[in-house]
C-alpha cells in the first residue's frame, strides 16, 4: 500500500533562493559607498570608545568600579569584591581584550539607548504602532544570528563595525519593550491629573510619564546591556577582537583552560556591569516611590 | 463523542504508519557514510552514493559529525564508509591504520592546495571589469610587505590586512608564525576571520566589489573553484620548518576509509571504493558548478559523473561502467 501521499507534503513553492542572493550581493556592490561611510563611522566610534577606556589607568577604574559599588550597594565589602574580580582580570593578562569588547559593547548599547529609546516612547503612544514594531521585535530576538550576520559581512566587512551591527540588532529589543511597557503600565489617572493640571502632552510625557515608568526602563537599559555581552563570543565568529576571539580560540582548539579563563573574564564583566546598572534600577525606583 | 473520534484517528494513523514502515527498508543493504559538514564530503558521498545504489543497490544515508566524532564511529563500525579523511588533521590516524583499526582503500586527491591567495585581477588587472592591477609585481607571499595600502585595514590606519585563518585549525598558528617570519606585522594585521562562513563572506564581498584581498583559503572548495584567485608562492615545502611557517603549507593526502565490519561483509563494493580517486582540481569544479546552479549534491554528482565519464571506466568493471553511463544518459 502506498502511503506516501500521507506524509508527502502536496506541493511545493519553487523559491528562487539563487535570485535573493544576487539581490543582496548586487545591492551590496551597488551601494558600496554608502555602506563604506557608515563603516568608516561605526569604526570611528567604536575605536574612540576604545580611546577612552585604554587612556583610563587600570587603577582608576578599578576605583570607580570600587566606588561605584560600595555607594550603590552601600556595603564596603560589595565594592571590594568588584574591584577584586576586575583587577583579577588584569591579573590574567585580558586588560586589553576586556577594553576592546567593552568599546564594542558600549558602542552597541548607546546605539540602541540612542535608537531604542524614542522607538519605545513612540509605540506606547500608538496602538497601531505597537501592532506593527511588535512582531519586528520578535523577529529580530528570534532569527538565527547567523542569517543576519552574513548579509552584514557583505555590506560591512569583517571586524568590528559588523560586530556592533549584529549586537545592536539583538540587544536593542529590551529598550525597546520595556519602555513601551513602563510608560503603558502607569496609571491612566496619573496622566489624566497632569493634563487635568494643564501640562501639555509632551511635559506630560517628560515630566510625569518617563519618570514614572523609568524603573521599568532602567531595567530595560539593563537588559540591553547584558543582551549586548551576550553577544560578545558571536560577534568574534565574524572577526570582532576581544575576550570573545580568546573564548573562540580556546573552544576550538579544545584548551579547555583558555576558554575558561577568558569566559570566566566575560562573566565577571557581565555581574559587574549588572550589578552596577540594578544599582541604578533600584535607586531610580526608590526615587520614583519617593514622589 | 470528539474524544472518541480522535482516538480511532490516532490508531489508524499508527496502524498506517507501520503498514508504511514494514514495506520499505526490509532487505536491504545500507551504507551510512561520514559526513563531516563540509562541501566537498557531502559532493563525493553524493558520487559514492549514487553508483553504489545503481550498481550494487545499497540504500545510503549521511551521518553528521565532526572529524574526531566521525573517525570514532569509523572505528566503532557505527560508520562505514568515510569519503574524505583528512590524515593530517587526525592525530591518530596513522596508529589507528597501523593497528588495523579501519582499513583505509585509497587516496581521494591529494593535490590540494592551500595558502595565502589574492585574486588574479589585483597582479594582472582586469581590462573587461575595469581593475588596473594595483599588485603588478606580487609573487611571494613576502612581496605583501611592498603594498600595506593595496590592502587596507580600516581598524587601523596606514596598516594592511591579510586574513588568516580559522582560530582554532593549526594552520593558524602556521600561518600566524609566517606572517612573524616574513616580517609583514610591520605594516600589516594579522586578522582572524572568526568562522569558515566569515572568511567567505569576505573574499566573495571583495571579488563581486573587484576590491584586492590577501586571504588564506584551501583547496577543494567551491570558492577556489569558481574565482579566478592565485596562490602565492613560498619557500619549496620542508618537513622540518613547514611548521615554524618558513615554507609553503604541504598538501593533504585525503583517503577513502571503511570500517572493519564494512570491509568483510562487502567486498563487493569495496572494490569500486578502492578505485575511487578523483582531484582537488575536479572536486572544486564540480562544488562551483554547485555554487553556481543551485542543484543539490546528488544532480551535482551526475552533473560531475556526465563530465567525467572517464573515471567511470577507472573505478568500474566494464560493464558496470555501461550501465552507468546509460543511467546517467537516460
Amino acid at each position: 500500500m502506498n502511503t506516501d501521499w500521507l506524509y508527502d507534503f502536496p506541493f511545493k513553492i519553487p523559491i528562487d533562493l539563487g535570485a535573493i542572493d544576487d539581490a543582496v550581493r548586487g545591492f551590496s556592490t551597488k551601494y558600496d559607498s554608502f555602506f563604506n561611510v557608515i563603516r568608516s563611522a561605526l569604526n570611528g566610534f567604536v575605536n574612540s570608545i576604545y580611546n577612552i577606556l585604554d587612556f583610563i589607568p587600570w587603577f582608576v577604574l578599578i576605583l570607580l568600579v570600587f566606588i561605584a559599588g560600595w555607594k550603590l550597594s552601600k556595603k564596603i565589602s560589595t565594592g571590594i569584591l568588584y574591584g577584586a574580580s576586575l583587577f583579577l582580570i588584569g591579573a590574567v593578562g585580558l586588560w586589553d581584550l576586556m577594553n576592546e569588547t567593552l568599546s564594542i559593547v558600549i558602542a552597541s548599547v548607546i546605539i540602541s539607548l540612542l535608537l531604542g529609546f524614542p522607538l519605545g516612547i513612540l509605540i506606547s503612544t500608538s496602538d497601531r504602532a505597537d501592532r506593527i514594531v511588535r512582531p519586528i521585535l520578535d523577529t529580530m530576538q528570534t532569527m538565527p544570528v547567523f542569517v543576519y550576520l552574513i548579509p552584514a559581512l557583505l555590506f560591512f566587512g569583517l571586524g568590528k563595525p559588523p560586530a556592533v551591527i549584529a549586537t545592536t540588532i539583538y540587544a536593542i529589543v529590551p529598550i525597546i519593550r520595556l519602555t513601551n511597557h513602563g510608560i503603558r503600565q502607569i496609571d491612566r489617572e496619573v496622566i489624566e491629573a497632569s493634563l487635568a493640571f494643564g501640562s501639555t502632552k509632551l511635559q506630560s510625557l517628560v515630566k510625569v510619564q518617563i519618570p514614572q515608568a523609568l524603573p521599568t526602563i532602567m531595567a530595560g537599559v539593563n537588559q540591553t546591556l547584558m543582551m549586548a555581552i551576550g553577544m560578545v563570543v558571536t560577534t568574534s565568529m565574524i572577526g570582532a577582537t576581544g575576550l570573545g576571539m580568546e573564548v573562540l580560540i580556546g573552544v576550538n582548539r579544545v584548551e579547555i583552560g583558555r576558554g575558561l579563563v577568558s569566559g570566566t573574564a566575560v562573566v565577571i564583566i557581565a555581574v559587574i556591569l549588572d550589578r552596577i546598572t540594578q544599582g541604578f534600577v533600584q535607586r531610580s525606583e526608590v526615587r520614583s516611590d519617593g514622589k | 463523542m470528539k474524544k472518541i473520534t480522535s482516538v480511532v484517528l490516532l490508531f489508524s494513523l499508527i496502524a498506517l504508519t507501520m503498514v508504511g514502515c514494514s514495506g520499505g527498508t526490509s532487505g536491504n543493504k545500507e551504507i551510512a557514510f561520514a559526513d563531516a559538514g563540509w562541501d566537498s564530503i557531502k559532493f563525493h558521498n553524493a558520487v559514492a552514493g549514487i553508483i553504489a545504489e545503481e550498481i550494487y543497490g545499497y540504500s545510503w544515508r549521511e551521518v553528521p559529525g565532526s572529524t574526531t566524532v566521525l573517525h570514532e564511529g569509523l572505528l566503532k563500525g557505527e560508520i562505514d564508509v568515510h569519503m574524505e579523511v583528512w590524515t593530517d588533521n587526525l592525530a591518530t590516524y596513522g596508529d589507528d591504520l597501523a593497528e588495523g583499526k579501519l582499513k583505509e582503500l585509497s587516496i581521494n586527491f591529494d593535490d590540494n592546495y592551500q595558502g595565502v591567495y589574492v585574486p588574479r585581477y589585483v597582479i594582472e588587472g582586469d581590462t573587461e571589469r575595469g581593475i588596473k592591477p594595483l599588485a603588478p609585481d606580487l609573487k611571494y607571499v613576502w612581496d605583501l610587505k611592498d603594498y600595506p595600502e593595496v590592502f587596507p585595514d580600516d581598524e587601523n590606519e596606514g596598516m594592511g590586512r591579510m586574513y588568516g585563518a580559522i582560530p582554532g585549525w593549526e594552520v593558524d598558528e602556521i600561518l600566524h608564525k609566517k606572517y612573524l617570519h616574513y616580517g609583514l606585522d610591520d605594516n600589516f594585521i594579522y586578522f582572524r576571520p572568526g568562522s569558515d562562513a566569515a572568511l567567505a563572506t569576505a573574499i566573495t564581498s571583495a571579488y563581486d566589489k573587484g576590491e584586492p584581498i590577501a586571504a588564506y583559503y584551501w583547496e577543494p572548495t567551491w570558492l577556489l573553484g569558481m574565482y579566478d584567485m592565485v596562490l602565492l608562492e613560498d619557500e619549496p615545502f620542508d618537513e622540518e620548518t613547514y611548521t615554524e611557517g618558513e615554507t609553503e603549507l604541504p598538501a593533504v593526502k585525503v583517503t577513502v576509509a571503511t570500517s572493519n565490519d564494512f570491509a568483510e561483509d562487502n567486498p563487493e563494493i569495496l572494490e569500486f571504493l578502492s578505485n575511487y580517486k578523483t582531484s582537488s582540481q575536479l572536486t572544486s569544479e564540480a562544488l562551483a558548478h554547485m555554487q553556481e546552479t543551485g542543484d543539490d549534491y546528488i544532480e551535482t554528482a551526475k552533473w560531475f559523473l556526465r563530465e567525467n565519464e572517464e573515471l567511470l571506466d577507472e573505478w568500474l568493471e566494464s560493464e558496470d561502467a555501461e550501465t552507468m553511463k546509460n543511467y546517467l544518459n537516460k
